[in-house]
């Protein structure tokens, strides 16, 4: 048997960033359709509660007023769904409608590679939703540049953490509907206990412990830290929470989705 | 040199056993094409060896491509090798160029040069002047050319092509099996799974045979025509009045295979067959020479098995 080092097959790195380059220009090809919908939904968003519900809301949520609490939860839930919906029925149908993975593992890549390719697509996405809020919210002056500058970063760790789990989700699934489970069962609750609509703190202690272990109220946390410029030590929970979510969550995605593609 | 070497592999799905202690070799610049039924392990076989598929290793078996084993180089074989799927999974949202230039970052190429292969490559597959159409403009045989010119972007010393024209019209059938008779001629090596005998004939230098994951018979498509079976078949579908031929023996020389439908009368010369064929008193029979065809029912069965 010969050594495997003298082909010279890409590094990682190339390798990464070739699956990840196949996303970025299939997602581009369609720039109005895929890139406008994240401006014009925090847009209608804000409207209404600005307009409508926010009147009747005065009180102040963790020192914010109501459409500062809300918007700067949109920064991570943004960066949430869209990693959600791309790690899922996106997954999904490159893996068993369109087949695009079998051409790919053809290529000098693994399917570890592959995978953390998507990942990391994800967390592009992410950086890119979460950026696009932060545009709206600027433009109302609902944050403050530089400080928002930060938030895509966080819109990053939401979309890896996220897409971490949808793949592993999808490492289950058999027929595309079994995903209303997760998305109606799991993501969409946790739009309402995860400090986005309304505080946890003052939530019954047991509801209260469930919503901090959802890995919604540690994003939400970070962003709104990274748009008011405050840091409490607590802050770091919440980042050793992402980086230990990512990483055993990521594990179990990659040892699951292996034994689909490779059998 | 052997760019192939499988020795006693297998490979079980929970309860079905896929490939069964197959062993081949694959000489360099040769054509050896993996014939079979649907479900008789080919496509497994194949993934094997570019390692998208595991073998089982109890039982000592191997595999060596270019000199790397698939469990632990996949890399290595994958860099230089092309492979051209069953199914076209091209990114119908991109044209042409650009589904050649996503695989071109695969393989590390720069750009300049990755453009430059693509045209030639393009050109070679006759595709150059739709470089710029989206895919769902293509016809089902331009989309085959252009994931064979996708297996082809690093110039790969084995090309694996899983049934490289199912589904295509005989033109652009006839033009493919020319594009892969260039590249042996240039040195690559080529390893292909079909069911059309045709194919298996025109093309291969070698072909196994295979069913329910074993290997049933392995030689040069000459060899195995002339050593299988006999040189001509008299076909004769059975219908009312039909003169009752089966009920006697077949005279000397004759072998009778029958089915429901239709008889099969096989002889070394064309003669006896002949006499068979004047006591059909004007019913419509078929007298052919025989082909691989022939053999490979011969030696698979013509029932159908659970996965046809």
């Amino acid at each position: 048997m010969k050594s495997s080092d003298a082909v010279p097959y890409p590094a990682l790195s190339q390798r990464l960033y070739s699956v990840w380059y196949r996303h970025v220009r299939v997602y581009t090809k369609n720039l109005v359709s895929n890139g406008l919908p994240p401006f014009l939904e925090p847009l209608l968003f804000l409207l209404g509660v600005g307009l409508g519900l926010g009147k009747y809301i005065t009180q102040s949520m963790e020192g914010l007023n109501y459409i500062e609490f809300l918007g700067t939860g949109l920064l991570a839930t943004t960066a949430m769904f869209t990693s959600a919906y791309e790690c899922t029925f996106g997954t999904f149908i490159r893996l068993e409608f369109e087949k695009v993975y079998d051409g790919m593992l053809a290529a000098p890549i693994t399917v570890n590679d592959l995978i953390v390719g998507e990942i990391i697509w994800a967390g592009t996405k992410g950086v890119f939703f979460t950026f696009a809020v932060l545009c709206v919210l600027t433009a109302f002056r609902i944050v403050r540049l530089p400080e928002g500058l930060l938030t895509p970063l966080v819109g990053f760790i939401t979309g890896v953490m996220f897409a971490t789990l949808s793949l592993w989700v999808t490492s289950f699934v058999k027929t595309i509907q079994h995903f209303n489970f997760y998305f109606t069962g799991f993501i969409s609750p946790m739009f309402f206990f995860s400090g986005v609509v309304f505080p946890i703190s003052n939530l019954p202690p047991s509801v209260r412990f469930i919503a901090e272990l959802l890995p919604l109220t540690h994003c939400v946390r970070l962003a709104r830290a990274v748009c008011i410029g405050r840091y409490p030590p607590s802050l770091l929970l919440s980042l050793a929470y992402a980086v230990v979510f990512t990483v055993i969550v990521g594990w179990l995605a990659i040892r699951r989705l292996r034994r689909r593609l490779v059998r | 040199m052997r760019v192939i070497r499988v020795h006693n592999v297998s490979k079980s799905f929970a309860k079905l056993c896929a490939v069964n202690d197959l062993s081949f070799e694959v000489e360099e610049g040769t054509c050896f094409g993996l014939l079979g039924p649907n479900g008789a392990g080919k496509t497994t076989m194949m993934k094997m060896i570019y390692g998208r598929s595991s073998r089982d290793n109890h039982n000592g078996g191997g595999i060596d491509v270019l000199g790397y084993d698939p469990a632990r180089d996949e890399l290595a074989i994958k860099y230089l090798s092309g492979v051209v799927p069953q199914e076209n999974n091209l990114d119908d949202e991109l044209n042409v160029i650009q589904n050649l230039l996503i695989y071109s970052k695969f393989y590390g190429l720069p750009g300049k040069v990755a453009k430059e292969r693509i045209k030639g490559l393009l050109e070679f597959l006759e595709l150059l002047e739709k470089i710029q159409s989206p895919i769902r403009e293509l016809s089902g045989g331009m989309q085959r050319r252009l994931v064979i010119a996708r297996a082809l972007l690093n110039h790969p010393k084995l090309l694996i092509l899983d049934e490289p024209t199912t589904g295509l019209d005989p033109q652009v059938r006839h033009v493919i099996w020319d594009k892969i008779r260039q590249l042996r001629a240039q040195g690559t090596t080529i390893l292909l799974t079909t069911h059309y005998m045709e194919e298996a004939f025109q093309i291969c230098d070698m072909v196994l045979i295979m069913d329910k994951g074993k290997q049933v018979l392995e030689d040069n498509p000459q060899r195995l025509l002339r050593e299988n079976i006999e040189t001509y078949v008299l076909e004769v579908p059975i219908a009312n009045g039909t003169p009752a031929l089966c009920e006697s023996d077949p005279p000397d020389g004759v072998r009778l295979d029958r089915t429901d439908a239709t008889m099969r009368f096989y002889a070394q010369g064309i003669d006896p067959l002949k006499s068979v064929a004047d006591k059909l008193a004007g019913n419509p029979y078929y007298l052919r020479q025989t082909t691989l065809e022939d053999v490979f029912l011969k030696a698979t069965g013509r029932a159908l098995n659970e996965k046809q």
